[in-house]
């Protein structure tokens, strides 16, 4: 019988695919521990700075706005969007390509990305790609943000934008995690608060802003590449466990009918045996 | 009255605590903070932080960042930051090495930024670790 050696072939080809799958499973568990430590533990670090830089920007005058605060009534908008550089992480990809052609309207925009995963989306979209970076296969550095920031500022404080903003995975738990898209210039500020009067500013505000918006915007880019690679790790991990599980599944199923055949076989050469017997008796 | 002070870092959250007293570096000058303090926003400067609790001294290297005091709480938000205890000298000094060796190098921009931060960084420690072992000494 033919099949009897094609699903042996099969069950070993099914086999051969869950050990893989299962090594690059624990492969993404080891890394997601440090990952998701330094993606949640600077969190806090980020949301503070944000605060603050948006509690400082509505304390300045109006005619004193720092560049990153203002508007230049550009519509186009300057999208940096983060991806893995390798695929089998499940949905992640599409869902982060799903939003961005959701958000992208305007035909001027212009797109960096981080990451080749996001590549052949951004491409597909036919406008104007600025720069394409690695994101790597290892916690990104921190060195990572100065060539986009500096690609940023050449744009938005030269008025060939008018905003930018970031596409990114946003890491909420080892079980989902979500496409977000968060617009980092111009710096929204908030209206003028009540507090106004009673802070003290050394040294002076106008001097004391730009530093702030700067590593500001620095940190907020720093802390997007950090969730995505969370993410990255998180969406790998429970997509080759499911792999895994699926492949056993299938040598289980594949197995039943091996045995079955197998012993079909058995029974027929026994009944071929004893009909041979009874036809020489 | 106490001061609630917070010092984050994009590492972690380093200390949340009520405390009496608390002396730093900032873009003006060394400042000391009590309680009811007027609101403020300063610049900081990367040196030690001395905090006074209970009648007890804690000593902290930081360096460079954000410092607010609003209503009796400060946040401060540092780059990094190290118990002074807690540094290790001998590691700091091989950093110390490594970063002026890589300063010397110095094969483009990001590297040599990279190497003099880690080079302040290292200094600052030994400092602190200095002054702190007199102290306790």
């Amino acid at each position: 019988m033919a099949s009897i050696l094609s699903l042996r072939r099969r069950i070993r080809t099914a086999g051969n695919v869950s050990k893989t799958t299962r090594a690059m499973q624990m492969i993404a568990a080891s890394k997601l521990k440090k990952a998701q430590d330094s993606a949640v533990l600077s969190r806090p670090y980020v949301e503070k700075l944000s605060a603050l830089s948006k509690n400082l920007s509505g304390k300045i005058e109006t005619d004193n706005l720092h560049p990153y605060m203002k508007e230049n009534g550009l519509e186009n908008t300057l999208y940096i969007i983060i991806s893995p550089d390798k695929g089998l992480s499940g949905g992640l990809v599409s869902n982060l390509t799903r939003e961005l052609f959701e958000s992208t309207k305007n035909k001027n925009d212009i797109f960096i990305t981080i990451g080749k995963k996001a590549e052949p989306g951004v491409f597909s979209l036919d406008k104007e790609v600025l720069a394409s970076f690695p994101f790597g296969t290892s916690l990104p550095p921190f060195e990572t943000v100065y060539p986009v920031i500096k690609l940023v500022n050449d744009y938005f404080l030269n008025n060939k934008v008018g905003s930018v903003k970031i596409i990114s995975t946003k890491f909420t738990s080892v079980f989902s995690q979500e496409p977000v898209i968060k617009e980092i210039l111009p710096v929204k500020f908030e209206e003028k608060s009540e507090g106004t009067n009673g802070m003290l500013f050394e040294p002076a505000i106008e001097d004391l802003l730009p530093s702030l918006l700067e590593h500001y915007i620095e940190m907020e880019l720093y802390q997007n590449l950090l969730e995505s690679y969370a993410s990255e790790q998180a969406a790998r991990m429970v997509a080759m466990k499911n792999a895994t599980d699926n492949a056993k599944e299938i040598i289980k199923e594949l197995q039943l009918e091996y045995n079955k055949i197998r012993q079909e076989k058995i029974t027929n050469e026994i009944l071929d045996i004893i009909g041979g017997q009874f036809a020489y008796a | 009255m106490k001061l609630h002070l917070e010092v984050i870092t994009p590492e972690k959250v380093i200390l949340e605590e009520d405390v009496d007293e608390i002396t730093l570096t900032t873009a003006t000058g060394e400042i000391s903070i009590l309680p009811n303090h007027e609101n403020l926003l300063t610049k900081l400067m990367p040196g030690e932080m001395t905090i006074k609790n209970n009648g007890k001294e804690e000593h902290f290297a930081v360096t460079g960042g954000f410092l607010e005091v609003s209503e009796n709480r400060i946040s401060l938000l540092a780059e990094y930051a190290v118990r002074a205890s807690d540094i290790e000298v001998g590691k700091a000094e091989e950093a110390h090495e490594r970063a002026k060796r890589k300063m010397a190098e110095h094969k483009n921009d990001n590297e040599f930024r990279i190497a003099e931060s880690e080079l302040r960084k290292a200094i600052l420690e030994l400092k602190v670790a200095r002054r702190n072992k007199i102290r306790t000494s």
